[in-house]
């Protein structure tokens, strides 16, 4: 029955293996589990409750009366029970008998398929063998025909490397016509440059040229000016000579004026002779004259000396008389005495005076005389001069007419003279300017014809070279364009080459590329064709090893088959004792029952007359209380009695496993021994069933711990994890089950000393069983947590520093007496006074000490 | 030694820091519910290597709590922490029914420690805003925390992100401490 179940329950997990199974069985359990606790607590309940007695009392009459509500249940419960119970044993039977009558059945068929699957299979395996080596040729020949395509595909690569290959040199030739068309323009914009620069030139031998007319506009201009100076000076000249002409005309004129002038001057001079030779005449006289009034004057002078001479002799004569009359009166007066000489004096005297008078009177004559003379001849003199003066005058007056006359001519003269000077140097002048003007104006004329000469010589030069420039400049165009046009056409030509060719090449390429296209689609198609053979290949081949596997599978299952139908059958002997178990546990179960119910009945009744006697006698309180006490001894006496009657109704059930009929209230007939055994059996069989639970659930636990660290690692496909999960969850639901049938058991290791428990190992060993790959993570990590850990060490708080130093010496797996010194110094650090702790010894034990045993 | 040492120090300066361990596997959110309780905020962590230690005041009491790694390589170095103890939180993921095993496994291993045996503990059924969170008695029962004898525990709902059931949890806690001093 039970296994007919078990192999349902298989089936289903391998049917549907959803984890949402996993609440619902667990659910299922817990639903038993629940109903025993309740039951537990209930008894704590009543156990823990022991303070007040009044209200204990009533708890205890509500408990009473719970107990007999649940005491109704339970019978109703056990009539039910009894009814499934028989129920139960029937179909169990029943169940049995199918069962094994179904195993032994589903054995042989099971056999007989197997022998049969057996055949089959190799049957099959054979036809597909077969049918694979000739699936195998067919794709043999299909690889062969697609290797043939291979190479004609990869003919068709060559062909299109080639076709590349000819793109590549048709895309050189095109660069380089382009290349060439590029230097051709090149050099056509440099020969037009050029003739852009000789049209330059051109333009400014041009603007020279207009420069050089202009230069000859100019100079013909200067040239007309010239003539109209010329003219002008020639018109000058006929005026210069007119005007000498005119001069000389004049000149001649006066020249006869002259002429006339000179024969008036003649005449003036002959004149003027006759008149000099009349002054010489008249000179003459004058001179004469003159001899005349000089001798007269001498005559004078003599007669003036004669007469000084003679009044000399006479003043002498006088100057003598006086002397001789001075010596005579002298004498006279020496002569009277000198009277005699005195009057001889006197006498001399008067002779000397008479002779003076007479002298005198010959002067007085003389004188006379003299003056007569002189008078005649002053008369004379004057009668001449008067003549002189006439003449004189008269000459004068003719010295003056002449003079007048002189010098009208001669002022005449000197004027026309001056004239004529003036005239001929003006002439003169006048023909020196006529002179220089034509010296000039040949010279202007020559230097004119000149500079004409040369500027037309200039001009025609410029002109021939502007010309010939141009000329040869529009050779040159010529040539050049010519040049250019042939070049053109060359390049058109070129180009036109070109690109048929090009035109030739795209069509080849074109050609090339759709055969190329056909070819790859063709290729594609093969490879397509190739691939869904290797698919199909590779399917087969998954199929052959999926059959394969089936093969193994199904071996395996029929193994596993063979060896769960021997373990079924082994439950099933080991579930039929536990029924058994059951059994006898739920017998004595109503014994108990029946025991309690006793019990409480008894209870009641006394519960009941206690309280008639609680309410008929409140003032028996304390009696009360000790009846109570009494009372509640006896209960617990009942209940030591109770404990014995469920020993003696444990030790009394007849707990028979292979009876049919159980169904005997009281006191089986089956000895003591066998229950005791059975359940020590059961306890032994449960103790191992927890402990495989546990070991199941490490192992769970590992398992999960790897699976982690595996999916953190090595990031696994969910695939591969769910499958490992499915597995789990096959594992789980029973695993979970019996966990919670083991729970009120205690703890694993919870008796074990302060040393590192065996839950602490496992865990540890688990973290040591990791992979190589995860030892080194976890190395890191501790690294990455010793850090943090000094680092907290260095920068917290004392007192938190402090709980910090079991981690730090841990983790640096410091010896005792390293960890000891550090916590007292910390201690020393964090009170006021104290002693700094020696350091003793501690600096090398890290060679002898003794490292903690958990690291 | 040390521990007679600092509760000396203490003494002298009158009231004990209560010294809180906070444990649980890695992912549990250890770390948000020491930042939730220290300054309110939730903050976002990174998976902690090594620990956190914050003092937390609540109700006049000092608490100096640890935040312990729960990666696997690191969960070893849990022990190092134990001594002078007054409370340990256990911060369970209630969302991760896989592991839920392991979680029971550190736990009775941390409970048999000898250093631990008058702890009090608090389970926090952490990330109960998750939609397929087990519920309390789910934990507990999974935890095998009703099989505990001679320890005072409680287990909370809690949420750290919303900020859910932490308030009575150290409701409960710095009752539990003050009845116990």
């Amino acid at each position: 029955m039970m296994f007919a179940k078990l192999k349902k329950k298989i089936a289903e997990e391998a049917a549907t293996p959803r984890p949402g199974r996993l609440p619902r069985s667990y659910s299922k359990e817990s639903i038993t589990s629940v109903g025993a606790d309740s039951g537990d607590d209930f008894a704590s309940d009543g156990s823990s409750s022991r303070d007040d007695l009044s209200s204990q009392i009533l708890r205890r009459n509500d408990q009473i009366r719970k107990l007999e509500a649940k005491l109704s249940d339970y019978a109703e419960q056990l009539r039910l029970m009894q009814k499934t119970k028989e129920k139960l044993e029937n179909a169990l039977e029943k169940h049995q008998d199918s069962s094994m009558r179904k195993l032994q059945e589903q054995n042989e068929s099971f056999q007989a398929n197997r022998a049969k699957m057996a055949e089959g299979m190799a049957l099959a395996l054979e036809k597909k063998d077969q049918e694979w080596m000739e699936k195998m040729s067919a794709l043999e020949k299909d690889k062969s025909a697609l290797e043939a395509r291979l190479d004609q595909s990869l003919s068709l690569f060559q062909k299109r490397d080639e076709q590349d290959e000819l793109e590549g040199f048709q895309m050189q030739e095109l660069a380089k016509v382009k290349h060439m068309l590029l230097r051709k323009e090149e050099q056509l914009n440099l020969r037009e440059r050029e003739l852009k620069l000789r049209g330059e030139e051109l333009n400014t031998a041009r603007v020279t040229l207009a420069q050089t007319q202009d230069k000859l506009y100019e100079l013909g201009e200067e040239h007309e000016e010239m003539l109209g100076i010329n003219a002008q000076l020639r018109a000058h000249r006929d005026k210069l000579l007119r005007e000498k002409e005119e001069a000389e005309w004049r000149i001649s004129n006066l020249e006869a004026r002259e002429e006339e002038l000179q024969q008036l001057i003649q005449q003036v001079s002959d004149d003027f002779q006759k008149a000099q030779s009349d002054a010489n005449s008249l000179q003459k006289s004058m001179e004469s004259l003159q001899a005349e009034h000089d001798d007269l004057k001498l005559q004078h002078e003599q007669h003036k000396g004669k007469a000084a001479v003679t009044e000399e002799e006479r003043e002498r004569l006088l100057a003598d008389l006086q002397e001789k009359a001075l010596s005579l009166e002298r004498r006279l007066e020496a002569n009277l005495s000198q009277d005699e000489h005195f009057q001889e004096l006197l006498k001399e005297k008067s002779l000397l005076v008479h002779r003076l008078n007479e002298t005198r009177g010959e002067l007085l004559e003389e004188r006379t005389k003299h003056t007569t003379s002189v008078s005649t001849l002053e008369a004379q003199i004057s009668r001449l001069n008067t003549n002189v003066s006439e003449l004189q005058t008269l000459l004068r007056h003719k010295d003056d007419s002449s003079r007048s006359y002189k010098e009208r001519t001669d002022t005449q003269i000197a004027d026309l003279e001056q004239k004529l000077s003036h005239t001929a140097e003006r002439s003169r002048s006048l023909e020196q300017q006529l002179e220089e003007k034509e010296a000039h104006r040949e010279k202007v004329l020559a230097e004119w014809a000149e500079e004409r000469e040369r500027l037309q010589q200039q001009v025609s030069m410029q002109r021939q070279r502007g010309l010939e420039k141009t000329a040869k400049l529009d050779e040159e165009i010529l040539v050049l364009q010519r040049e250019r046009e042939a070049e053109i056409s060359l390049h058109r030509e070129n180009v036109r080459l070109l690109e048929e060719q090009k035109a030739a090449l795209m069509k080849d390429r074109a050609e090339l590329e759709n055969s190329v296209e056909k070819l790859n689609i063709e290729l594609e198609n093969s490879k397509a064709e190739l691939n869904s053979r290797q698919t199909v290949s590779v399917e087969i081949a998954k199929a052959l090893e999926e059959t394969r596997k089936q093969r193994e599978e199904l071996q395996q299952q029929v193994s596993k088959m063979s060896e769960s139908v021997l373990r079924a059958e082994q439950e099933a002997c080991q579930l039929s004792e536990q029924v058994g178990v059951k059994e006898a546990e739920l017998s004595r179960l109503r014994e108990e029952l029946e025991t309690v119910r006793c019990s409480l009945s008894s209870l009641q009744v006394e519960c009941e007359a206690l309280r008639r006697e609680s309410e008929k006698k409140d003032d028996q309180i304390e009696s009360l209380h000790q009846e109570i006490l009494t009372h509640t001894q006896q209960a617990e006496a009942n209940q030591a009695q109770e404990c014995e009657a469920q020993g003696d109704v444990e030790s009394g059930t007849t707990a028979q496993p292979q009876d049919e009929v159980c169904v005997s209230e009281q006191n089986g007939s089956v000895t003591v021994g066998d229950v005791d055994e059975l359940q020590k059996e059961n306890k032994e069989l449960e103790q191992q069933l927890s402990e495989k639970n546990k070991m199941i659930k490490q192992l769970q636990q590992r398992l999960t711990e790897l699976k982690r660290t595996l999916q953190k690692e090595l990031k696994l496909k969910p695939d591969a994890d769910s499958d490992s999960k499915e597995k789990l969850q096959e594992l789980k639901p029973s695993s979970e089950a019996l966990l919670l049938a083991a729970a009120p058991t205690p703890p694993p290791g919870s008796g074990s000393g302060p040393g590192p428990g065996p839950g602490f190992a496992a865990v540890t060993s688990q973290t040591k069983v990791t992979n190589s790959s995860d030892l080194t993570d976890t190395r890191e990590i501790n690294f990455e947590y010793l850090k943090h850990v000094v680092l907290k060490f260095m920068s917290s708080r004392e007192a938190e520093a402090f709980q910090l130093i079991r981690a730090v010496s841990v983790l640096l797996h410091f010896t005792r007496e390293e960890e000891d010194m550090l916590k007292q110094t910390l201690e020393y650090k964090m009170s006021w006074f104290g002693s700094k702790p020696t350091p003793k010894g501690i600096v090398r034990p890290s060679i002898s000490g003794t490292t903690s045993s958990w690291m | 030694m040390g521990g007679f040492f600092s509760s000396l120090f203490s003494g002298l300066f009158g009231t004990r820091e209560m010294r809180i361990l906070i444990l649980g596997l890695d992912g549990a959110g250890k770390t948000t519910i020491l930042y939730r309780l220290q300054v309110g905020e939730v903050v976002t962590t990174i998976p902690t290597i090594g620990f956190n230690v914050e003092t937390v005041t609540y109700k006049n009491l000092k608490f100096q709590v640890w935040d312990l790694g729960g990666q696997t390589s690191i969960r070893p170095y849990w022990r190092c922490y134990y001594s002078n103890t007054d409370a340990v939180i256990y911060v369970v993921d209630s969302s991760d029914r896989d592991r839920m095993g392991i979680s029971k496994s550190e736990l009775v291993a941390m409970l048999e420690e000898e250093e631990l045996k008058k702890a009090i503990l608090v389970v926090f059924a952490n990330k109960q805003d998750m939609e397929q969170a087990m519920t309390p008695t789910e934990v507990a029962n999974s935890l095998g925390l009703p099989a505990l004898k001679d320890r005072k525990w409680q287990i909370f709902k809690t949420s750290a992100t919303k900020g859910t059931g932490l308030d009575e949890a150290m409701e409960w806690l710095v009752e539990s401490l003050k009845s116990r001093q």
